[in-house]
């Protein structure tokens, strides 16, 4: 068959400015498919490196907007199998306005332990001692401070809402490794502005000694709150990141579907391509045969024609996507879906996927047309004209 | 004084066509247009098939090319029952046996004149240095070894049936079937593709089997076969033409 692979090259540079714009028309669609392929798979990524898999956190069962004691602190850290535990408040505010461009994840957090669970977490700037001298002392993701240019030093005023004030912190230390698009300041602050909110915790982060750990904690946690006025619902990380990306809606159910309609969409042009350009040749295909090209070599042919074709867009596309990768996740970094861009990265399977999809397409585009073209009787062939 | 030698066995035909009929369905309609028909071909004989549309010229063409199939009757060429052969079988033959000319050249626009000449040795196990030798030699009988890189563009209708014609005779086939040969073609470039025909009758002894409308086209044939209504009607031996 590769003796035929000119004559199948020419075929699908025939007529160049269909060719052209078929595979401009899979080249741009395969660029979103990776995208939100990337998307996907990125909800379902683990940035942490595969630290998050020993972590649990802790809520109150009805909302993560109630407050749970901070006396469940040493109860839970005195559990078998607990290795760290620390403590998270989200503190909301604003940062300059209300707007999209200005949000980002703003925690209030006990230093010491946050860094010893969150291991994953590297200081590249500034130092975690200064940050823990300093009581307002920020320490802030790498992502954040490229996207607004702040520097070490600088000083940073959020107005809160839940903890209800002005807040000025100084930047003191930059990290990278965890959630990039964040800033981490020490609660005792919001402690003395707002001291209705002592001894009141939002999340607790539990850091385990094995998977078994964190298999086993969860029941054990919520069973012993059960039956306080606090009850507790103790869920894995990955669990903990799944419901906040349910808040959206299902995305994943969102983005499959647009992913499946797109293919479709791509199918049908190529198919109308293919379609086209066998109908042309009816009595090329016909002549062809008479030389003695058996069935199978035309629907080998033609086929071949319309998986190149798709290929050509396929590779463009995934190429494409491959070089705007960076600054594309640059983006989604700096965004408010900032948090939840942090786990995007070139996934092979999202690129062979792509090919994959491609391939598809080329083999089920061509065959009706090659089927048709390769039964076609050779006498009504030559019958037809032009 | 009597030889003593044994009288040559006569040969047999190249072409037995053997009561043949061909029946089209059209909706409802069953059109005969060949009606038990036998004809037999000599090898090496040059044959124009004429008569009015719709005779059932194209058809019996056709049939003895094999790549069309009687309703009934048999059609031989050599020992081999064409119309007995399977769909695979009859490919692998005609790629053998007969090369093909068309009324409208018929080229594979997108291939150069090399390209178009070679796609009938790419069915054959030749190396590529053995198909480029069989195609030089095609081109240079139909004198066409300067047009190689041309495509089917850049030629005149007159070297478009030549490149058409050396990719008939690429494979050194028994056969050469021709469906108005000079149908599409003006008198000079008509006469130059007659001339053509003849030299590959008589020099390479290809069998000839070619329909045409052109009374000057059937003057360069050794027989002339008249259809009508899809029996034969006329069936005479040019004069002067052996056999």
């Amino acid at each position: 068959m590769i003796r035929f692979l000119p004559l199948v090259l020419k075929n699908v540079f025939r007529k160049k400015t269909r060719s052209v714009l078929t595979i401009a028309s899979i080249l741009l669609p395969l660029f979103v498919i990776c995208i939100l392929g990337t998307l996907l798979a990125a909800l379902d990524a683990d940035p942490s490196g595969g630290k998050g898999m020993f972590r649990l956190t802790v809520r109150h069962r009805i909302s993560i907007t109630n407050f749970l004691p901070e006396a469940y602190l040493p109860k839970i850290r005195q559990l078998p199998g607990v290795k760290e535990v620390t403590v998270m408040n989200w503190f909301g505010g604003k940062y300059v306005d209300n707007s999209a461009k200005n949000f980002f994840a703003r925690f209030a957090i006990d230093p010491e332990p946050f860094l010893r669970v969150f291991d994953e977490a590297t200081v590249v700037e500034g130092s975690t001692a200064e940050w823990m001298n300093d009581r307002s002392g920020l320490m802030v993701g790498q992502v954040l401070m490229g996207k607004y240019g702040w520097r070490l030093g600088q000083q940073i005023t959020l107005k809160g809402d839940i903890f209800p004030g002005i807040y000025t912190f100084t930047i003191r230390a930059v990290f990278k490794g965890a959630d990039e698009s964040g800033v981490y300041f020490d609660r005792r602050v919001l402690e003395e502005a707002v001291p209705r909110f002592k001894g009141l915790v939002g999340l607790f982060w539990i850091k385990c000694d094995s998977v078994q750990t964190v298999e086993r904690l969860p029941k054990e946690i919520d069973a012993m709150f059960e039956n306080s006025p606090y009850p507790t619902k103790t869920e894995t990380e990955k669990e903990f990141q799944n419901s906040w990306v349910s808040m959206l809606g299902n995305v994943r159910l969102l983005i499959t579907s647009i992913t499946t309609i797109i293919v479709l969409v791509i199918l049908l042009i190529a198919a109308n391509t293919m379609a086209m350009s066998a109908r042309e040749r009816v009595t090329e295909i016909a002549v062809l045969r008479t030389l003695g090209f058996q069935r199978g070599t035309i629907l080998g042919l033609v086929l071949g024609e319309s998986v190149l074709l798709s290929l050509f867009g396929g590779f463009l596309g995934v190429a494409l996507f491959v070089l705007s990768f960076p600054g594309f996740k640059q983006g989604m970094l700096s965004s408010p879906m900032g948090g939840f861009a942090a786990g995007m990265r070139l996934f092979p399977g999202i690129l062979a996927l792509g090919f994959g999809i491609t391939l598809l397409v080329g083999l089920l585009s061509g065959l009706v047309p090659a089927i048709r073209s390769a039964q076609r009787p050779i006498a009504d062939g030559l019958r037809q004209v032009g | 004084m009597e030889s003593t030698e044994p009288s040559p066995q006569p040969r047999p035909p190249l072409i037995q066509v053997q009561s043949v009929v061909k029946k089209y369905t059209r909706d409802t309609q069953v059109l005969t247009v060949l009606d038990g028909l036998s004809l037999t071909v000599d090898a090496g004989d040059f044959v124009a098939l004429m008569g009015p549309s719709g005779s059932g010229k194209t058809t019996l063409l056709n049939l003895i090319a094999g790549i069309d199939r009687p309703t009934s009757g048999r059609v031989l060429v050599g020992a081999d029952e064409v119309s007995a052969m399977s769909e695979s079988a009859l490919a692998k033959w005609r790629s053998r046996h007969v090369g093909f000319i068309f009324q409208l050249y018929n080229l594979v626009p997108v291939l150069t004149a090399y390209e178009n000449v070679e796609l009938p040795l790419l069915l054959t196990p030749l190396s590529r240095a053995q198909r480029r030798k069989q195609v030089e030699l095609a081109l240079s009988i139909v004198g066409l070894s300067d047009r190689m890189d041309h495509t089917p563009r850049q030629l005149s209708g007159g070297q478009e049936q030549r490149v058409a014609i050396a990719r008939a005779i690429g494979t050194d086939p028994t056969l050469l079937v021709a469906d108005e040969p000079t149908g599409d073609l003006d008198a000079r470039s008509g006469e130059e593709i007659l001339v053509l025909l003849e030299r590959l009758n008589d020099e390479f002894h290809k069998t000839i089997v070619m329909v045409t409308h052109d009374p000057k086209a059937a003057a360069k044939a050794h027989r002339l076969v008249h259809l009508d209504k899809g029996v034969l009607e006329e069936d005479v031996r040019a004069a002067g033409s052996g056999g």
